[in-house]
């Protein structure tokens, strides 16, 4: 693999990456920490911001190694450096379709057509919206998906927080820099870490949550978000929310839908599938992180995953130089590596 | 080549960097305006974009015709700095 030099994009046509991984997540960044180490020839693909959701959360307490936690824009500058540090390199730009030619990968982007031996697709997620009337109307303008882009737009003023998760606890929290005061409208049950609804219990002079509300219309006046009509489950009644702004994280839905028309198989919503070795139905092409299926959504395992598909990713190159290996150790790098 | 480019950020927005980065990666200089340092200037921003988040980019050309550009968006992004 080493034959291969890091070439820039312009001579891709004539010399393939050895990998190029779609995505700059922790998945991606982790895989590629690996892989530059061992000099695989990586270029990563990244539409968003490097370090992707991780990126835009305020604080990490639950990635191993930060006895205090860490802001989530300062680990993934981490990941990113220490990547770098080995050789990885990360082209600011948009994959949109990837072609199986075989032994060769074919990847459409925006920087131009890119080759590759292998690719890693880490495309991560982004959060879902509610789907209610009012939310397309006032998408940045009062309605928002990212807390810490958007928070400081909400000094002293009212805000909603759609969402009972483990996202919208930790961003409720973090609004309270902000907001004077946050009704958390959590449709159920909040299914949040014991840890953080401990942690919610402490914010309560600020954060005043809904348990049982759905959220049904987000209502606004002259361009400016109003208030949130909602519905108490328990007595059925409508229920009305005064408010500046709507910050909502109601789940994820995963970024495949450039694969739209690709030979790549998804479940049905819409997650890539894999193997037992991270690779997807299409010799070649693995996945790893918050955009495959079955995957727990956890910066710490995305980091794993990253680091597991990285050495399958090795095991396939080299398979395609020197051929298969015997069938007792496939799966098993440690025992040859 | 751009007159003068100024985005507009907060300290913990994520994708604020990346806009710098690209700029930077492209050679181009630029102004920053952090809304947490100068929140009397909120309003100038939203009266420009339309919205209410970072990172927003206000492109300025040279015959001092203005792009908006709203968050991290290299489609526009991409063109407007061309």
């Amino acid at each position: 693999m080493t034959e291969t030099p890091s070439v820039d994009r312009r001579d891709s046509e004539k010399v393939p990456h050895d990998l190029v991984i779609v995505g700059a997540g922790p998945a991606a960044l982790s895989a590629a920490l690996y892989t530059s180490r061992e000099d695989i020839d990586t270029v990563l693909f990244e539409k968003g911001a490097i370090g992707g959701l991780a990126a835009v959360t305020d604080w990490v307490d639950n990635y191993p190694g930060f006895e205090k936690g860490i802001a989530g824009l300062d680990l993934s500058e981490q990941m990113r450096k220490q990547a770098e540090r080995f050789g990885a390199k990360i082209e600011l730009g948009e994959v949109s379709k990837i072609e199986d030619q075989g032994k060769l990968k074919k990847l459409t982007t925006t920087e131009g057509d890119v080759y590759a031996k292998a690719v890693l697709v880490a495309t991560g997620s982004e959060y879902k919206q509610i789907g209610v009337p009012g939310e397309k109307e006032y998408y940045a303008r009062g309605v928002h998906y990212c807390a810490t882009c958007d928070g400081a737009f909400y000094r002293d003023k009212k805000l909603v927080v759609v969402g009972g998760g483990n996202s919208a606890a930790q961003e409720s929290m973090f609004l309270t820099k902000f907001a004077s005061h946050i009704d958390m409208l959590v449709r159920s049950k909040l299914r949040a870490s014991d840890v953080l609804i401990k942690e919610l219990e402490k914010h309560k002079d600020k954060i005043t949550v809904h348990l049982g509300t759905t959220t049904d219309e987000i209502v606004g006046k002259d361009s400016k978000v109003t208030k949130v009509i909602g519905t108490d489950a328990a007595s059925g009644k409508k229920v009305e929310f005064p408010t500046d702004g709507v910050f909502v994280f109601v789940g994820l839905l995963p970024n495949t839908k450039f694969l739209a028309g690709s030979a790549i198989e998804v479940d049905d919503f819409g997650f890539i599938k894999s193997d037992l070795h991270l690779m997807t139905n299409v010799a070649g092409i693995f996945v790893a992180g918050d955009v495959r299926s079955g995957a727990t959504l956890q910066i710490a395992s995305a980091s794993g995953e990253g680091a597991t598909a990285a050495l399958m990713i090795r095991e396939y190159l080299e398979m395609q130089e020197r051929g298969p290996l015997p069938e007792a150790v496939v799966g098993h790098p440690q025992l040859y590596g | 080549m751009p007159k003068n480019i100024t985005i507009y950020t907060t300290n913990t927005c994520s994708y604020c960097p990346m806009v710098k980065r690209y700029l930077k990666s492209k050679g181009l200089p630029y102004d920053e305006v952090n809304l947490e340092k100068h929140p009397e200037r909120q309003d100038e921003v939203f009266k420009m974009s339309g919205a209410l988040t970072v990172p927003v980019t206000i492109v300025t050309q040279q015959d001092d015709s203005q792009e908006v550009v709203v968050g991290y968006n290299l489609s526009r992004l991409a063109p407007a700095i061309a």
